[in-house]
């Protein structure tokens, strides 16, 4: 049982995700992962489905963890975590081991989750196994060199969605809400959040809330991207703080049938605030970023926080 | 002592899995290889045999699951029929590319189209090159001990590779025969438990599966190219042990069926040997001097044996129950394999490719009458008029 932790200063010293890494300065997801990894301590096995927390740290054969690592293919973390769960479960009760049963968590992009890894993970829920899968959303396949992936925001620019004169917004589509799809369907599901880098205390007691559950816990970690999304190195935790404070991402978490708001801002900032620091949005007209409104005042409103800008 | 029953090719495989004590099977249903997971699914919820069944979504999620349980120290048993194999393409080269011991059964089937539940050898052959060991068991009893023998040849710390232990479907896998069951303490001394120190463990931490630079790539690949030559002698060390404890010896490359003194030979793998036999059999009687060359191990391949064993005929014809369109020869890949083997002997033993039994339609004793005959003409004009046949278009 991994306990609550109190304060920032009080958290574990120790660290499992070490520096030695190549991923951008600035970069969301290493953050994410160095708190991740802290919060679940030294009995603890990862894996990485391809995306940019495969190839930036584990470049000439090295990486950056103190405890064991695994690659997957970007389709199927949940299915090989499936598999490490089985054989733990296996092993001990035949006595083949004298291991104890591991912390087994997948660290996912967006896409190696929502999008062509969500048949594995929803098959991995369904079947109830005991594992944490973390999605990480940096909101495009970043590693690629910046995509568009079910969860890239309406309006952002990507290589596969330039904008131009024929498409002026970019990215036509609204995003993917995969913590919905999670959450609603999988009658296994033990634990579910949403979390974000910028509120670092939340994040690792989500991750030991998620790890003490007997059973499949899903963390969805909102970790912007400065390369992706055009922004500057040092705005990292700016960024993931005004995407909450916008109403562009929401924090909650799902326990034994109870949604609970875990972060609930003072008072909601316009969408604009948000987007206006971001190389991805700069082609956006009004009606764009009205759209962008309508969007974060929606996904407000179902999470039961009032809404105070309007959207025309 | 062990006992003998008359069973399926599906029924001896999840038999050989049961004594092999697996800790891990993924099971996902395809016609035909589903009988053997339903056999284990029945083994497990009646207790006797004790494995985590995980219920896979897919082949593809069939041989993730293997592959993390694999990693993780656990026996592992998977398997799959047709677009079943080829769905799960994807994870065939990070398995051995891991050397990760995991063994699937293969019961084939073809692809779409034409879509039928009939067995074709094609699904297996797509990933042939994928760093497994493969071979083809032709009889329920030869399915049996090829899962044993398997699975202590990849779990061989000189050797770390998995195994697509193949059977023809409905040929193979839901006809029945004669098998000897080995006693499970005999099985037990054969096949040890499971040990990889190389394994995802708290206590020793290692990362498995970082990416490489090219510059890294060449001597990881050469690794693994190591590893499927030197289990050359290993598949023969097996072969020995289970021939000495369990009684039935096997040649672990071919297997030769009324060769001696023989003019023509067909060449082929799998259960259609066995019909192929019986019309042999009948040749001989009229006094033909015909005989036959099974194919035991695929990967990898036996060239030397096969040359051997091929280098003695006049003509050499062989049986592709696959598609490979397009391929050199526009027969099939055992043609194209059984050239390169006999390479330098070509213009002095012509080698000629039959396509038969596509789709799963059986290959008659008729076909391999027309098949011998058709040898036989060709070795008294001394060369042939066509370089491959397609049954029953062209025969």
């Amino acid at each position: 049982m991994l306990e609550e932790i109190k304060s920032l200063r009080k958290a574990p010293e120790e660290e499992y995700y070490v520096p030695g890494h190549r991923t951008c300065a600035g970069c969301g997801p290493a953050l994410q992962y160095r708190l991740v990894a802290k919060a679940a301590g030294p009995n603890t096995i990862f894996l990485g489905p391809t995306g940019c927390m495969y190839v930036a740290n584990t470049s000439y054969g090295c990486g950056p963890w103190a405890v064991p690592w695994i690659h997957t293919q970007i389709t199927n973390g949940g299915a090989v975590a499936s598999g490490i769960e089985a054989a733990y479960k296996a092993i001990i009760r035949k006595k083949k081991t004298d291991a104890e049963f591991p912390n087994i968590i997948v660290m996912a992009g967006d896409g190696g989750s929502s999008d062509i890894g969500l048949q594995a993970l929803s098959a991995a829920f369904y079947r109830g196994h005991n594992i944490l899968f973390i999605a990480y959303d940096n909101e495009s396949y970043a590693n690629t060199g910046i995509q568009t992936s079910p969860t890239t925001p309406y309006g952002a620019w990507t290589t596969f969605s330039p904008a131009g004169p024929v498409i002026p917004e970019g990215k036509k589509l609204m995003p993917k809400d995969l913590p919905k799809m999670m959450a609603h369907g999988h009658p296994e599901l033990k634990y579910l959040a949403t979390a974000s880098l910028s509120y670092p205390l939340d994040l690792m007691n989500k991750v030991r809330k998620g790890l003490n559950a007997e059973g499949p816990a899903f963390l969805y970690i909102h970790a912007p991207c400065p390369k992706g999304w055009s922004f500057p190195a040092d705005k990292t935790i700016e960024m993931g703080k005004l995407a909450v404070e916008t109403g562009m991402f929401q924090l909650y978490e799902l326990h034994e049938g109870q949604y609970k708001l875990t972060y609930q801002p003072k008072e909601i900032k316009p969408v604009e605030e948000y987007i206006k620091l971001q190389g991805r949005f700069s082609h956006l007209q009004p009606e764009h970023i009205q759209k962008l409104q309508q969007f974060a005042n929606g996904r407000l409103k179902e999470v039961g926080i009032e809404v105070s800008v309007p959207a025309q | 002592m062990g006992v003998v029953k008359r069973i399926s090719g599906c029924v001896a495989t999840a038999t050989a899995v049961k004594l092999a004590d697996v800790d891990v099977i993924c099971s996902y249903p395809i016609r035909p290889y589903t009988g053997i997971m339903s056999e284990l699914a029945r083994m497990v919820a009646d207790g006797e045999l004790d494995a985590e069944f995980v219920y896979g979504e897919g082949e593809h999620g069939q041989l993730s699951v293997v592959y993390g349980a694999s990693a993780s120290g656990a026996r592992t048993f998977t398997g799959s029929s047709g677009v079943g194999v080829t769905y799960a393409m994807e994870v065939y080269s990070p398995i051995s590319g891991e050397r990760l011991p995991v063994q699937m059964a293969i019961a084939d089937r073809t692809l779409d189209p034409p879509g039928d539940f009939g067995s074709e050898h094609t699904d297996a052959l797509c990933c042939r090159d994928q760093g497994w060991i493969q071979g083809w068991a032709a009889t329920p009893q030869e399915a049996l001990d090829m899962t044993l023998m398997y699975y202590r040849i990849g779990e061989d710390p000189r050797v770390l590779l998995p195994q697509y232990a193949c059977q023809d479907g409905y040929f193979v896998s839901h006809i029945l025969g004669e098998v000897d069951i080995p006693e499970a303490a005999k099985v037990k001394e054969f096949l040890p438990p499971y040990k990889n120190h190389h394994v995802l463990d708290v206590r020793t931490p290692q990362i498995i599966g970082a990416q490489m630079e090219p510059k890294m790539g060449p001597g990881m690949q050469y690794q693994r190219y190591q590893a499927i030559e030197g289990s050359r002698k290993v598949i023969e060390e097996v072969h020995d042990e289970f021939g000495r404890l369990f009684g039935r010896k096997y040649n672990p490359w071919v297997e030769e069926f009324m060769t001696d003194d023989a003019e023509v030979a067909l060449f082929i793998q799998g259960g259609h040997a066995e019909t192929a036999k019986t019309v042999v059999r009948r040749l001989r009687n009229l006094g033909e001097k015909v005989g036959l060359v099974r194919l035991r191990t695929f990967r990898p391949f036996p060239t030397q044996q096969v040359r051997d064993a091929l280098s003695k005929f006049k003509v050499v014809g062989t049986v592709d129950n696959s598609v490979n369109f397009g391929i050199s020869g526009a027969a099939g890949v055992l043609l194209t394999e059984a050239r390169t083997a006999m390479y330098g002997m070509g213009d002095k033993i012509p080698t000629v490719g039959f396509v038969a039994g596509l789709g799963g339609e059986m290959i008659t004793h008729d076909e391999f009458y027309k098949m011998f005959m058709k040898l036989k003409e060709i070795a008294k004009a001394g060369k042939a008029d066509k370089e491959n046949y397609w049954l029953p278009f062209e025969l």
